[in-house]
């Protein structure tokens, strides 16, 4: 692919709705594991040939398998317990898991799905992971009780998947830290450290994506982190974010992913709109190094939300690409 | 020595029927059922909530917040004065807020909290403490931060709520200021606030709650202000408690030793002998136990169990009271 101005997406797509209520009889037992697989599979490979219809450059397969970035891996990880609801935010719920013990790794979590994926398509999938200082945020810590230890423990495990997905052909892994904000002072040189604990010794590209939260409180520390590509939500407070890289400029070894697509809207934005996005980071960037992307996870949106977003979003991206002559 | 909460309760829990509030929520957005409808769900949820407080044995309930947004925005919406923007944490919880912006003149037009007063009241068989959040952490969360001026026109505004709230027969009134944890220094003029606040609050017994982190540097600045009760964090605050072994206290304090942030929970008889350890410094009989901060960031269950922590330590501490 042409590395000027290359579109991915955050992670999370919408589920379907065969998909949806496929999850309510699993959960109430009403069907098998392996029809709620064969259905994750159906709907993965949906999520996969949309994004192959619209063109975009690095793929993801959706997220189907997953409730919650966190809950999903703390129903899989050795030590935690899956947890009960708790109010994120507005009308927005998860299971938050229990950290009741010591946290390990023993078998691959998200490899089969991602296997899978990319065997449907030429683009390269990335594989998704939830970053240890978010897992550990995200959980009640009710064994070890130290911010510290439980965030390295976290990192070793989330490492452990990581090298599993390069092994299993990922060449590019994002790590998502949501939460990396929560305490700026206190913990963010844990958060780093954590890190780069993850992605120690293994042969793939590292993305990360930060969203929401006090984002001025981390930059530039950010620029620490020790991935190739940094993704920020821009576009839900209309690109206020951008006056942070206007007054300190980013790491030139960095690639910035752009959220021009506001998730948490309806509303469909305007091409006009999103390119105007673009244009003001190429202020700032070579196209090279700007990553085209929605703000976060798109499972708020409906399918057909998606899809319009996500086709203006790449009809900005040509019209930009046009002008720069790429 | 009364048991109580600090204000929010989950609002779901994990059944099917536990969650009939935010299937509502969902239907109304998707326009299937009218505010009318949702307001019945929100209603029943609260009574349920209420209820339940009540069934574990508290003194002293709140509405649980069922209908709050979020602390911020529940106020800033209905005010004049404020929109009402984008996400932003709040504090270190992984809940999110929309954060207000005072876009003109702040001013109370309707109330904002009257009505759950009253239903949580009807609902209860024992008081019901009314909750409001402080003019200094609206003004602090909110975009442009804590002017004096902007703290003292929410201090005026939520004054007239107080008014309300007295006047539609609350006995206790909670005013939550979370964002002095976040302060360098107490600010100065809120001894002036906390009066303009209270003016009208007829025999109201009031209290103010500082969740979120410790207060050790302005207690004294705390004790100084004309609440019936202090409320403290002492949990994710544990650092408050040294200060509090050597302060001055002549009125109530709202003992937040049971850590609403994490389902662990705490032996009962540990938390009765922190709270019995200053039985010669604090006036007891008119202080509470409770939770840390608001409930919502538990599970229902744990909430619940909680309560029930929170409940039997109380008791202990008043067969233990010299």
């Amino acid at each position: 692919m042409t590395r000027v101005l290359r579109t991915t997406t955050v992670g999370s797509f919408a589920k379907p709705d065969y998909l949806q209520k496929a999850r309510t009889r699993f959960s109430s037992g009403r069907i098998g594991e392996g029809e709620l697989d064969r259905l994750t599979r159906q709907a993965t490979k949906e999520v996969v040939e949309m994004q192959g219809a619209l063109g975009l450059d690095l793929f993801v397969h959706g997220e189907m398998e997953r409730g919650d970035m966190v809950g999903y891996f703390g129903e899989r990880l050795p030590g935690m317990r899956p947890g009960e609801l708790v109010r994120s935010y507005g009308n927005r719920y998860y299971h938050k898991p229990v950290i009741a013990g010591e946290v390990r790794w023993d078998r691959p979590i998200t490899v089969d799905l991602w296997r899978y994926a990319q065997s449907l398509t030429d683009k390269p999938m990335k594989g998704m992971l939830t970053g240890p200082y978010t897992i550990v945020e995200w959980s009640f810590d009710e064994h070890y009780g130290s911010r510290r230890e439980a965030v390295l423990a976290m990192a070793h495990a989330i490492h452990e998947e990581a090298a599993a997905l390069a092994k299993a052909g990922a060449k590019y892994i994002q790590v998502d830290e949501p939460a990396i904000h929560t305490r700026p002072e206190a913990d963010f040189d844990l958060a780093v450290e954590a890190m780069a604990c993850v992605v120690q010794g293994v042969d793939a590209e590292f993305h990360t994506h930060i969203c929401y939260g006090d984002v001025a409180k981390i930059y530039p520390g950010m620029l620490r982190l020790p991935v190739k590509q940094i993704h920020l939500a821009f576009k839900n407070a209309d690109f206020e974010l951008m006056k942070l890289l206007e007054a300190d400029p980013w790491d030139p070894r960095k690639e910035l992913g752009l959220g021009v697509i506001d998730v948490h809207d309806h509303a469909i934005e305007s091409q006009a709109e999103v390119e105007a996005g673009i244009r003001r980071a190429l202020h700032l960037l070579p196209p090279e190094r700007v990553w085209v992307e929605p703000d976060c996870g798109l499972k708020t949106r409906t399918p057909e939300e998606v899809r319009a977003k996500l086709a203006v979003m790449i009809a900005a991206r040509d019209a930009v690409r046009r002008e720069l002559g790429a | 020595m009364q048991a109580t909460v600090v204000g929010s309760y989950p609002r779901v829990s994990d059944s099917p029927e536990g969650q009939r509030l935010r299937r509502a929520i969902a239907r109304w957005e998707r326009q299937e059922i009218s505010r009318e409808g949702l307001r019945a769900v929100q209603v029943d949820v609260l009574r349920e909530v209420v209820r339940e407080q009540a069934a574990a044995g508290l003194d002293l309930v709140t509405d649980g917040q069922v209908t709050w947004y979020d602390p911020l925005s529940h106020f800033a919406a209905k005010l004049d004065g404020f929109e009402v923007g984008a996400l932003e944490r709040y504090f270190d919880t992984n809940t999110y807020y929309r954060q207000p912006k005072a876009v003109g003149p702040v001013r109370w037009r309707v109330p904002m909290t009257v009505d759950d007063f009253k239903a949580a009241a009807a609902a209860a068989r024992t008081p019901v403490k009314a909750v409001l959040t402080g003019p200094y952490t609206l003004a602090a969360l909110s975009a442009r931060g804590p002017s004096d001026d902007l703290v003292m026109a929410l201090a005026e505004a939520l004054g007239r709520e107080v008014e309300a709230l007295a006047a539609a027969g609350a006995t206790d009134i909670q005013i939550d200021e979370p964002a002095f944890v976040l302060a360098k220094e107490f600010p100065k003029l809120y001894g002036h606030i906390a009066g303009l606040l209270l003016r009208r609050k007829g025999r109201a017994r009031t209290t103010i709650f500082v969740a979120f982190g410790g207060v050790g540097p302005f207690l004294d600045d705390l004790l100084m202000l004309p609440f019936d009760v202090i409320g403290l964090d002492l949990a994710q605050g544990a650092s408050t408690i040294a200060a509090l072994r050597t302060a001055e206290v002549d009125r109530g304090i709202a003992f937040g030793l049971v850590d609403a942030r994490n389902t662990r929970l705490e032996d009962s008889k540990a938390v009765a002998k922190t709270v019995l350890s200053f039985a010669d410094r604090v006036p007891l009989d008119r202080s509470f136990l409770c939770p840390s901060n608001g409930l919502e960031f538990l599970p229902r269950v744990r909430a619940r169990e909680k309560l029930e922590v929170v409940v039997t330590a109380a008791s202990l501490v008043k067969e233990g009271m010299p």
